[in-house]
């Protein structure tokens, strides 16, 4: 192939091949947004789950803890908690924060209501039953 | 300006375009040897969903891909006896052939859609559907740089020394051409 | 120094320098935390040590990109700036909100300032490295448009060079891509799926492009190599970036309920992501055969050659390591993320930042480089940094396929806390290499506060006598 491989050839390939790709990004993505409120049972959603999601996201809970993976390392995953240890553990544990076991990790004390600890439970009910790919492996988390 | 210190013959733009030639046989060549492993492990799957699809539509748009290739290496040869009209007119059939490519894929997609055939039906439908889509997305661009081409071949841009966008061009619309026939058989014919 | 108006790039380093001091401080906190759970609890809570970690990071980083820019455009241009005032104006806001912010953090529980901020009117808090406020968000933004104004005026009444295009273009980029920060869906899935547009969209998308630009530049000036050439190789790998890693943010999408299909196509694609820190590697080394100069920062010349090869190991072959989709099946969400993330992000965006810092401040300061000691503690400080965050990548690795193969694998996988318990050593193996990061930092420091010029006597008299 006779070739002179000009400095505008490789610009054009960069503008039609990020272009060429953002388009096949925005068909997946069209696609994905009416697969998602399917396998995540958007129905599902009740308005405790949102409050216990709007709980989750003001107290920064995966600035230790990882939800489907994401966050921090620092604390359990808690994608799989609500299998993993239901309800009454989980409302359970939040109270009794932090355990001041000597040298432990430390969870910080939330003052939850009874109401709000019911909606971050109901949030991580629901975080359990989206359809992420069988994930985690196992019910360790 | 020249480097000094570059040999004659070492110019870094051969290397350029050849990480490009490099990426796009890497990324069909993945995609395709994905399509073999997932089909080795469900065979039954991917013969049975591979029924569900439109060979004659397919076997046709293979023609039309052949004969357009063919309409572009008629146009190279114009332009090395120095014909530029003549070319551009090669080009644009090659042009009209594409149009009529797009126009069979989409009437086949929007059949597989009305059939119920997703990316997330199975996972032959999933491969079908992004290696069409994917392939299909490259005659799109092949066909923006074929209309560059035929545009700059009209206006007489092009002469016997000097037409190496008419090759370069070709040269992507060919690569087009052979992944799709490689598509064809993989997808829509080997059982 | 061409041009009197790139002084302004002059604080925007001296601050992202500082701020990258703070990083660290509260990075060998949280190591430290790992260590014993109970230090500085409850002052400091594992995830304000955290975020605030990761929140200097990506504003000393920002500063540096403008610093960066404030230097580069006008030079590029031809031309002053448009605006010096306006320029040092947005960096005493962009420092006082990021101090004010940090404090926020600190001193305030995370709920609280949430109310305070007017969260509940927009929520956007709560997500990983968008902890921010509200309001300091919107003047992240404003910032961002400040400089744009600024620069892309600048590219106006000058010369348009390639490298500008592509700096100024991937400017805008990063404030458009910062946009998705104000969307936060409630469903949780769509929100992550979103979130990825500004964290992959930055780091494996627009950012590549500036630290190319950077790169560029540097060894335009450094080496004196034809600009064309490097402006061409340039858009080849910026291309690779992007037809790679658009795709490619579907390695995120694995197992966050997403559909099924992310798994082969983010497979595939991020697989090649590593394709345009191989090219940045052979583009360095080939320009710096070519030279046709021998340039008296000798540092600078190292950070800039260091720069792809880290930023090859930690976003290439790291990455690599956990982007394909049976293999994160295990390793989602452990250590190993973290090693990739730290090893990537010192690599690809630290070193370059701290390169273009290496060969513009000395020229800010009125000298080509600085004097030979100087730049023997600069690069000292350059090995000692580079070898402890590979320290640090390596600890965290081994804590990784720990918990791949105790929580992940097997018939009886364990708890997560027994996991990490088992993990201390590469713990403590982190933090021992975070302090000696730290030290490496402070030997870097101290060559800034080093006066003298670089000598050129001896090749004068070798030039001479030849």
């Amino acid at each position: 192939m006779q070739q002179v491989f000009t400095k505008a050839m490789a610009r054009n390939i960069f503008l039609g091949g990020a272009a060429f790709f953002l388009i096949i990004y925005l068909v997946l993505t069209y696609d994905t947004w009416q697969q998602i409120p399917v396998r995540d049972h958007a129905d599902k959603m009740t308005p405790a789950v949102v409050a216990g999601r709007y709980l989750v996201d003001t107290n920064d809970c995966v600035g230790c803890h990882t939800i489907n993976g994401e966050g921090a390392y620092f604390a359990p995953e808690l994608d799989n908690v609500y299998k993993r240890r239901g309800a009454a553990f989980i409302k359970a544990w939040i109270r009794s924060q932090p355990t001041g076991v000597a040298g432990r990790r430390q969870m910080p004390h939330f003052n939850f209501s009874g109401q709000q600890l019911n909606d971050i439970v109901a949030y991580l009910k629901w975080l359990s039953n989206v359809d992420t790919n069988n994930w985690p492996p196992n019910i360790q988390g | 300006m020249e480097n000094i210190s570059d040999p004659p013959h070492a110019l870094p733009g051969d290397f350029a375009i050849w990480v490009f030639i490099f990426a796009e046989l890497t990324v069909f060549g993945v995609l395709f040897s994905a399509f073999a492993f997932a089909r080795a492990a469900h065979v039954d799957l991917f013969n049975q969903s591979q029924l569900a699809l439109n060979r004659g539509l397919g076997a046709a748009n293979t023609l039309v891909l052949v004969t357009s290739s063919y309409f572009v290496a008629r146009a190279t040869r114009a332009i090395k006896d120095g014909r530029g009209l003549l070319c551009g007119h090669w080009l644009t059939g090659a042009l009209g052939l594409g149009v009529v490519f797009l126009a069979l894929k989409l009437f086949e997609f929007h059949q597989d859609y009305a059939h119920g055939i997703t990316l997330s039906t199975n996972l032959f439908d999933m491969f079908y559907l992004s290696l069409t889509f994917f392939h299909f997305m490259h005659v799109l661009m092949g066909m923006a740089i074929l209309a560059v081409v035929a545009y700059k071949a009209y206006a007489g841009r092009y002469g016997v020394e000097d037409h190496a966008g008419v090759e370069t061009g070709g040269s992507y619309w060919h690569m087009v051409d052979l992944v799709w026939i490689i598509l064809f058989a993989l997808v829509y014919v080997i059982r | 120094m061409k041009y009197e108006s790139q002084r302004v790039a002059k604080p925007y380093f001296i601050a992202a320098l500082a701020l990258f001091a703070g990083q660290i401080v509260f990075g060998l906190i949280a190591g430290f935390q790992y260590l014993d759970g109970t230090f500085l609890f409850p002052e400091i809570p594992f995830d304000v040590a955290h975020m605030s970690h990761t929140n200097l990071l990506i504003v000393w980083l920002l500063m540096a990109f403008m610093g960066a820019a404030y230097y580069i455009v006008p030079e590029e241009a031809q031309t002053e700036l448009y605006s010096p005032k306006l320029a040092l104006i947005t960096f005493w806001v962009f420092l006082g909100a990021a101090v004010l912010t940090l404090f926020g953090y600190l001193f305030v529980p995370y709920s609280q300032l949430a109310a305070m901020t007017g969260d509940k009117l927009l929520p956007t808090m709560g997500r990983g490295y968008l902890e921010q406020p509200l309001p300091v968000k919107i003047g992240i933004v404003l910032v961002a448009l400040s400089l744009l104004f600024n620069i892309t005026m600048t590219l106006l009444k000058g010369r348009k060079t390639s490298l500008n295009l592509i700096l100024i273009g991937a400017l805008w980029g990063l404030a458009l891509l910062f946009l998705p920060a104000f969307y936060f869906p409630i469903d949780t899935v769509k929100a992550s799926y979103s979130w990825w547009w500004i964290v992959h969209g930055w780091v494996e998308g627009d950012w590549e492009l500036i630290l190319g630009a950077l790169l560029g530049f540097i060894l335009i000036k450094m080496t004196g190599v034809d600009r064309e050439i490097v402006e061409k190789w340039l858009y080849v790998i910026i291309a690779m970036t992007l037809v790679t890693g658009i795709i490619g943010i579907g390695h995120h999408y694995y197992f966050i309920g997403a559909p099924r299909y992310w798994i082969w196509l983010g497979s595939i694609f991020s697989a090649l992501e590593p394709i345009p820190f191989i090219l940045l590697i052979a583009f360095a080394f080939k320009m710096l055969l070519r030279r046709r100069r021998e340039h008296p920062n000798k540092a600078a010349m190292l950070w800039a050659m260091g720069t792809p090869i880290v930023a090859f190991l930690g976003a290439g072959l790291w990455g690599f390591m956990i982007t394909l989709a049976p293999v994160q099946n295990y390793v989602h969400g452990t250590n190993l993320t973290a090693a990739h993330g730290h090893l990537a992000f010192f690599g690809a965006y630290a070193m370059v930042s701290l390169a273009i810092i290496s060969y513009a401040m000395p020229l800010l300061r009125g000298r080509e480089a600085n004097s030979a000691a100087a730049q023997r503690w600069e690069m000292s400080g350059f090995w000692i940094m580079v070898i402890s965050m590979i320290g640090i990548t390596l600890a965290l690795t081994g804590a990784g396929i720990v918990t791949a193969f105790l929580q992940r694998m097997g018939a009886h996988p364990l708890g997560f806390m027994q996991v990490q318990s088992k993990e201390r050593v590469f713990f403590w193996l982190r933090e021992f290499c975070g302090l000696c990061f730290f030290g490496g930092l402070v030997v870097y420091l101290r060559s800034f506060f080093m006066s003298g010029e670089y000598e050129y006597s001896d090749e004068a008299i070798r030039a001479l006598a030849s």
